[in-house]
């Protein structure tokens, strides 16, 4: 492959990787989630988006950011907080590969201009590449195992590019670890290099040096078997000497991952070496890391760059609060930090509530993606069918407690996207069910459960026992402690029901009736109705046993309506 | 006297002067405080789904019986809803069998003893009034209070054993014994307007304002509270209002200051 070629495919990818960038990160300017950055225009974020930059810089927010910079971005104090093995994990994958990208990848433009004697086969940049390869494969083995060690909770889908990406990682590196171990194990590589600096590729001219190279650098000559002629060993010891020490050093000690995998391809070097197997292996590092750099602003990994601005971000806004542009870029930037990692997830104070509704749709991980789809896709909800009320319950039974954003290793403010998100939601038609069930009458849900459902009562362990009610004589004394009642008489129409005519309609059977009506939904759960009732009937909890009827029943009509 | 703290979730995020002096308070009155990893009382999924919400308030007992401990909770309705989540433990042997077993599948079991307390109680009979008379060093002696009693601890009576639920003294008397006066007002049982205010907004503010309004006619200098939802909701209100607002404080805050506690430890400027 010529050095102009390679050149010309690096620049390739690298500027389709820059326009990449670009979209993506234009997206952080782009995307509105909340209402209140609806009406934000885009030269205004932009605006909001440099001035903060310029204030990262220089200005007494500086002191925030360089703290941010050491302690989060390069250390990962959050991470440290939230797991130390996926902590230790991260850090060595993200230096190794750095250091691999530096000193290995960029060589030509970095290493060999700091020191114009660099080799890559020649120590310590042999042994480096071998002990920062290690480092990124030991990282990504701590990082797998920290996530297995997690407690079990339904998984995040992934998107293709995603796993893509992530399969090109694992050729990189393992393409790298067989390129160099063909490469120490093939007499065609002796040769090729022979040829360039001693000029000679006859194999009895250079017998002396192909048994030092057998002896000590491995190279596996079919045709040297049995123990070395000891004169002749020395005599090519010191033609390597002259002709090849100052690029090569002995990979035995140096690539100590790569020099065993040598011994195990040894016995195959010659067909391996019929196949151009080094060549090939060469093509298919190269390829993937250029297909790589080219879909890294697609994938999760874009994290890469959100993250650090993402944390840097937050060092600036400790000093003060963030605008409401800010605010809108912070959300946008959000949806790329976000690492997948789950930490999050673990921390939920709902998490126990979405186990027992078996809806993954409360857990933060998965909140946030509806949250961005919700937001950049007015289709997106209705594609969901038969979800949309399970995402609404994610935002619904959202407490804000702000654990999530306690525990986010990269400082994302969810619990100021979860608000957001739910009143984007709101928008999309899907409110609390404390407001959707207003959009009709009691009368009107009756009717629309009369037509719909032929299927009989699903009633609660309260209201299916006669005994729950029966006891009432109507007198009237719920009614008349009733707040909701006392002031809700200054709604316009007045309130439709009040708690004593409830427990009539339970008394009827007209339950349906009941659990679309203003007074189960508007009670305040004050319980003056059950505490003050002279037969001791349980009207707040009543109350609220109809209301999760009417959840489902309503939520199930509602839902079948807007399909229709 | 020793507790598992439970905050729940409004009191971190919203209310955290409420954690600030209900430790620094509890600390001074040799109440000794365990933090667990507890998880959302349940109250918010309580309309939606009865068993979602028992599953959560039990989790929150088991962990609290897994570590020996009795649950003390600054808030009401966590109160009130891990009180609640109890009893339908207790009536529904279905729903128990259920609940055991998704906790089993956590490796935790539900606990036999665990009492769940709200603070006012634990300060005023297990603590005692005396003691922390005994421990008054800085009397709020004229300053006139209406303690506003929340409705999840005070009702029902028969689940939530608070105090009596026509006639409870237990508020005015934790006022009293900060020096500070009681004042007498006819709204003091009445609900705040919190749970209302997402499903119906003007409802819940006219709540409130006859609540604020009955204080002031009452000729009260300072509302107390005992319960985070009811502190956000007064302070929101009267913020949202054109009017000087009535100065609401949380009833550790009211006693800290009798304590002598310094202003930064009770989340007061």
């Amino acid at each position: 492959m010529s050095a102009s070629f390679l050149r010309m495919a690096f620049l390739v990818s690298l500027g389709l990787c820059a326009l990449g960038l670009l979209w993506r990160v234009s997206a952080w300017l782009r995307v509105r989630i909340g209402p209140d950055a609806r009406d934000i225009p885009f030269h205004q974020r932009l605006l909001a988006a440099v001035r903060g930059t310029l204030a990262t810089l220089v200005s007494r927010r500086t002191p925030g950011v360089l703290k941010a910079f050491v302690l989060d971005v390069f250390l990962q104090r959050r991470l440290f907080g939230g797991s130390r093995l996926r902590w230790l994990g991260h850090l060595l994958i993200v230096n190794g590969f750095l250091l691999l990208l530096v000193m290995h990848a960029l060589a030509r433009l970095v290493t060999a201009k700091l020191y114009p004697d660099y080799a890559s086969t020649h120590d310590p940049w042999l042994f480096l590449r071998n002990v920062f390869g290690a480092v990124v494969v030991v990282g990504i083995v701590m990082v797998v195992a920290g996530r297995l060690r997690r407690p079990p909770s339904p998984p995040r889908p992934q998107r293709p590019m995603d796993r893509v990406f992530t399969a090109l990682v694992a050729v990189v590196l393992l393409s790298g670890f067989l390129l160099e171990a063909t490469k120490v194990a093939s007499p065609k590589a002796f040769y090729r290099m022979a040829n360039e600096y001693i000029g000679s590729t006859d194999p009895e001219e250079l017998l002396p040096l192909r048994l030092a190279w057998a002896t000590d650098f491995g190279v596996a000559f079919p045709d040297l078997q049995g123990a070395p002629d000891p004169d002749k060993l020395a005599e090519g010891r010191e033609l390597h000497h002259d002709a090849c020490a100052s690029c090569h050093s002995p990979p035995g000690s140096s690539a100590f991952v790569s020099y065993p995998i040598s011994r195990v391809l040894a016995p195959i070097a010659e067909p391996l070496d019929g196949i151009d197997a080094d060549t090939w292996l060469m093509y298919l590092h190269l390829a993937a890391c250029f297909l790589g750099l080219i879909l890294l602003p697609f994938t999760r990994f874009i994290h890469v760059l959100a993250d650090p601005v993402s944390l840097l971000a937050n060092g600036a806004a400790s000093a003060g609060p963030l605008s409401p542009v800010g605010r809108a870029n912070r959300r946008a930037l959000a949806i790329d930090a976000c690492v997948d990692c789950r930490l999050c997830d673990d921390r939920c104070s709902v998490a126990p509530i979405a186990r027992s509704l078996g809806n993954p749709a409360l857990l933060p991980s998965h909140k946030l993606l509806a949250t961005h789809a919700v937001a950049t896709n007015p289709r997106w909800l209705d594609r969901q069918a038969g979800h949309a009320r399970r995402i609404a319950e994610g935002a619904v039974l959202c407490t804000t407690c702000g654990r999530c954003t306690d525990r986010c290793p990269v400082g994302i403010d969810l619990a100021d996207l979860w608000v957001a998100g739910r009143a984007d939601l709101a928008r999309a038609g899907q409110p609390s069910p404390a407001q959707w069930v207003r959009e009709r009458s009691a009368l009107d849900w009756d009717e629309a459960l009369a037509v719909q459902t032929a299927a009989q009562n699903p009633v609660g362990p309260l209201s299916s026992r006669r005994e729950t009610y029966s006891a009432c004589v109507q007198c009237q004394t719920c009614t008349n402690v009733c707040p909701v009642v006392a002031h809700g008489g200054e709604e316009p129409g007045g309130m439709d029901l009040t708690p004593q005519k409830v427990m009539n309609l339970l008394r009827l059977g007209m339950i349906d009736l009941a659990i679309g009506s203003g007074m189960v939904w508007d009670c305040a759960t004050c319980y003056q109705c059950q505490e003050h009732c002279p037969e001791g009937i349980r009207v707040t909890d009543v109350m609220l046993e109809l209301r999760e009827l009417g959840y489902r029943r309503l939520g199930d009509t509602r839902e079948r309506r807007q399909r229709e | 006297m020793k507790y598992a703290l439970f905050l729940g979730c409004k009191i971190p995020a919203s209310v955290p002067a409420y954690e600030l002096s209900t430790r620094a308070v509890l600390g001074r009155l040799g109440v000794t405080l365990v933090d667990l990893p507890f998880n959302c009382c349940g109250y918010p999924v309580r309309s939606l789904d009865r068993e979602a919400f028992v599953f959560a308030a039990a989790r929150n007992l088991a962990l609290a019986g897994a570590a020996g401990l009795d649950v003390l909770t600054p808030c009401k309705c966590c109160f009130g809803n891990l009180r609640h989540a109890q009893r339908f433990l207790d009536e529904d042997p279905a729903l128990r069998q259920r609940v055991e077993t998704a906790l089993a599948a956590e490796r935790l079991a539900l606990p036999a003893g665990v009492t769940v307390e709200h603070l006012l109680p634990v300060l005023a009979r297990k603590v005692g009034l005396a003691a922390i008379a005994a421990a008054v060093t800085a009397p709020r002696t004229g300053l006139r209070v209406v303690a506003h009693y929340g409705c999840h601890a005070l009702r029902p009576s028969d689940v939530t054993r608070f105090d009596h639920p026509l006639a409870p003294t237990i508020f005015e008397d934790l006022v009293r014994v900060t020096g500070a006066t009681p004042v007498e007002w006819p709204r003091r049982l009445d609900c705040c307007g919190e749970p209302v205010h997402d499903a119906n907004p003007s409802l819940s503010d006219r709540l409130t304002q006859a609540k604020v309004d009955d204080a002031r006619e009452s000729g009260a200098e300072v509302l107390a509270t005992a319960c985070p939802y009811c502190q956000m909701r007064f302070t929101e209100f009267q913020a949202a209002g054109s009017a000087a607002p009535l100065p609401v404080l949380l009833y550790p805050q009211l006693l800290g200051q009798a304590l002598g506690l310094a202003p930064r430890t009770l989340g007061l400027s």
